[in-house]
């Protein structure tokens, strides 16, 4: 992570800030911490790798483009994965199709001190489990896999699902009920 | 130690999974899961989500950089490229000036004709050739996009 002259990590802010005035280290910075998330939002969304790299390379450009207008009301990290979002229903409404549950990207990462057999079980429990979250309505699905993957607040998520936190909340708690069900 | 009830803990225990939480309030929720089994299949549930978490491929850093580098508007220039610009603009000036000089003794504010205009240049109070010093310390691509930019607006230095 970038740090400044006294070794505090650079805040998105201060990136955002820097960005604005055509530095290509600041938004190769912002690139650097937010594709990962934003990568999972799409692939969540359209289901296919292929689709979902277009979709972020295409979502970080419009928020470089509209750097400017990004007032800070918002974290640039929710707002990215807001447009990210966006950009992903668009590209399915274009393709015309309907989102396909390919998950070639994912793998597990098993604990290091995991015992081999372990690791094997828990590596098809986990994939199981990830296979039913994209059986979720997409509220639901987007709730849960924003509160674990990326650790964002029921505020954070309901400004990308759009909703109020109460209902991202509600959609979070019941996609990880149904979950339970299902893998039991 | 405070307790933790079951309803703060299911709200946390995505942090706990991904070691987002402190250190104190980490052992409060792991100390309620080793109490609570229904708040431990949560956690177990969400820690199996959390290692299938997909990753992103490596390909990826390159294609959006790429593509933001591409993007970049052709008006905006690093802060070398205006420097360049300005000092073009500036040696432009000041050589028009030094040739007319030969007939009209324009004087330029801040700087003082040489000579008789032998030599065409100007030089400041310091004695230093105006535009030379700033053109030395650009660096050669500088100095190729100010080429490019002289070439490219049809002065080709010859105004």
């Amino acid at each position: 992570m970038k740090t400044d002259a006294s070794g505090e990590a650079i805040t998105d802010a201060e990136l955002v800030r820097r960005g604005r005035e055509g530095d290509e280290i600041a938004l190769g910075e912002l690139v650097d911490r937010h594709q990962a998330a934003a990568f999972r939002v799409a692939l969540s969304l359209v289901g296919d790798g292929d689709v979902a790299q277009d979709v972020v390379q295409d979502a970080f450009l419009r928020a470089f483009r509209g750097l400017r207008g990004f007032r800070g009301d918002a974290t640039f990290r929710t707002w990215l994965l807001t447009i990210t979002a966006n950009t992903a229903r668009g590209a399915l409404r274009r393709q015309g199709r309907r989102r396909e549950a390919r998950l070639e990207a994912a793998g597990p990462v098993p604990a290091e001190d995991m015992d081999p057999h372990e690791s094997v079980a828990v590596g098809e429990a986990a994939e199981r489990a990830r296979a039913l979250l994209q059986e979720l309505p997409e509220k639901q699905r987007m709730a849960v896999q924003l509160r674990i993957d990326e650790g964002l607040s029921f505020r954070e998520i309901g400004d990308i699902i759009g909703s109020s936190e109460g209902a991202a909340r509600v959609n979070y708690f019941h996609g990880i009920h149904r979950l339970r069900e299902w893998m039991e | 130690m405070t307790d933790v009830r079951c309803e703060t803990a299911r709200e946390l225990i995505p942090d706990l999974v991904g070691g987002r939480l402190g250190a104190a309030e980490a052992s409060r929720v792991a100390a309620h899961l080793e109490t609570c089994a229904d708040c431990r299949a949560e956690a177990e549930l969400v820690r199996l989500l959390y290692v299938a978490r997909p990753q992103v491929p490596e390909s990826v850093t390159g294609r959006v950089l790429a593509a933001v580098r591409a993007d970049a508007p052709h008006g905006r220039r690093p802060w070398w490229g205006l420097a360049a610009a300005a000092v073009a603009v500036l040696a432009l000036g000041i050589g028009v000036a030094s040739r007319s000089g030969r007939d009209t003794e324009t004087v330029v504010p801040g700087f003082a004709a040489q000579g008789t205009s032998t030599t065409g240049a100007w030089v400041s109070d310091n004695g230093m050739v105006a535009g030379a010093p700033a053109l030395d310390g650009l660096s050669d691509e500088a100095l190729q996009t100010l080429l490019e930019e002289l070439e490219s607006n049809g002065t080709g230095g010859s105004a």
